[in-house]
């Protein structure tokens, strides 16, 4: 039998495909970013109403993120403005938002605000609404259950 | 005759059964489960998202599992290293779903698509791994240089699972926390809604597990195929010696 | 049924790729195993 190998115009190599590594250093440099991006958009993502001047990270002449509940009776709508109050540990701040937040928000309901403090008022650019992790079923019961407990 | 699929009587029944508990989940959670209290219909959404969810972190724990025994074993045996890269493929697709649903339910809820917070970020960080990992599966054509390679990063990638799933714990987060794999065990949801998530997370299961056989053996055919053509190559080579000899 | 848009998306989206991906799966099941013979296949 004829073993000798045949010519070849370049010696063999090892196939790699090109696509796919593409794709791995797109991934590398996509995973990079987004810890970047969660890095520099600071770690905690709020400040709770309380911590606010306080604590760390949490100065009141800069852009900030404050969580709080909204305080029953303090929602007020007007002209496009919606108005009400946060509270968390017994610390209240008054906020002001251009528009009306979406998501389910109401009274009584941990929020999100996003914005910065003027005059001791925090004047929203945002609002996102934190919802719990409990899930009820939505019934009559509940509903005067959750009336006569509102807020507490 | 050839057997013309990757199906078994075995991969039958997880299909059939899948199917069966899928559709339950579906009617359940659109006619049958109440609204929630405070978020009303959305709710609806995540009995397709937290199974997705759990089911994504269940692709990846196996990813890593197999591709430890494919490490302990020296790469002689290809079949975990198939099992590890179809599981990462079927989690890659469940973690898609999982950002795509909890941007829609998120959009209802918290009034937003997207933030970069805590879960989110560590979430969407997992999925952009694992999509890497995919990628490096595919540059080499050898398939033991795949394993070797692949291994490595999937036994360091598992580690950002308890990051994602506690980081909602270690940080603050607008994502809220567990209400069923919390940390004080307390199970936050109501009998029927419990339920409906259980089974859609044994559905998903099924269909996870029917999933990874099939592209396990997918694979296999694929490897296969090399084998069978570089088998025929030689016989044609031999075939083409003996004939120059005989000549 | 409010946001209906919103939840039918979600569950079109889960169940379509997952339907999808086992489609994908089963043809290029059926075009591989043709080319490969029953008595390599472990599974056969």
């Amino acid at each position: 039998m004829d073993l000798t190998p045949r010519e070849v115009s370049e010696a063999p190599r090892p196939r790699r495909r090109i696509l796919p590594a593409v794709v791995a250093v797109l991934a590398a440099v996509g995973g990079l970013a987004v810890v970047a991006v969660f890095l520099t958009s600071s770690v905690d993502y709020y400040c709770n109403v309380d911590e606010v001047g306080v604590r760390d990270g949490c100065a009141d002449d800069q852009r900030l993120r404050v969580q709080g509940n909204v305080d029953e009776g303090s929602l007020q709508s007007r002209a496009g403005q919606t108005s009400f109050v946060l509270s968390f540990n017994g610390v209240s701040l008054p906020v002001d938002y251009e528009g009306e937040p979406g998501g389910v928000f109401q009274e009584c309901i941990p929020v999100v605000a996003h914005g910065r403090v003027v005059d001791g008022i925090l004047v929203a650019t945002r609002i996102e609404v934190k919802h719990s992790n409990e899930y009820k079923a939505e019934n009559a019961d509940r509903l005067d259950q959750a009336e006569k407990t509102a807020c507490s | 005759m050839t057997v013309s699929s990757t199906g078994t009587p075995t991969t039958r029944v997880i299909g059939g059964l899948a199917l069966l508990i899928t559709g339950w989940v579906v009617v359940s959670a659109f006619f049958i489960t109440p609204a929630d209290s405070v978020q009303g219909d959305s709710v609806r959404i995540m009995y397709a998202h937290v199974p997705t969810a759990w089911i994504a972190y269940l692709a990846f724990v196996t990813t890593a599992i197999a591709s430890g025994f494919s490490v302990a074993r020296r790469h002689r045996t290809l079949g975990f290293d198939r099992v590890a890269g179809a599981s990462a493929e079927v989690g890659v697709l469940f973690m898609a779903m999982t950002l795509i649903t909890g941007s829609l339910w998120g959009r209802l809820t918290w009034g937003t698509f997207w933030q970069w917070d805590p879960r989110l970020t560590t979430t969407l960080f997992l999925f952009v791994t694992y999509v890497g990992y995919l990628a490096v599966r595919r540059i080499d054509t050898d398939p033991r240089q795949r394993a070797s390679r692949s291994s490595v990063i999937a036994l360091l990638a598992v580690l950002e699972i308890p990051l994602v799933h506690f980081s909602v714990v270690l940080w603050r987060s607008l994502h809220q926390e567990a209400s069923v794999l919390n940390t004080d065990g307390d199970v936050r949801l109501d009998g029927l809604m419990l339920f409906t998530l259980f089974s859609g997370v044994v559905a998903f299961t099924l269909i996870f597990v029917w999933l990874v056989i099939h592209r396990q053996r997918l694979t296999t055919l694929s490897d296969l195929e090399r084998v069978v053509g570089l088998d025929a190559a030689i016989t044609a080579r031999r075939a083409e010696n003996s004939a120059g000899v005989t000549a | 049924m409010k946001d209906l848009g919103f939840i039918l998306a979600s569950w079109l989206i889960t169940l379509g790729s997952i339907g999808m991906l086992a489609v994908v799966t089963t043809r290029q099941a059926r075009r591989l195993s043709t080319r490969v013979p029953d008595d390599v296949k472990p599974w056969v």
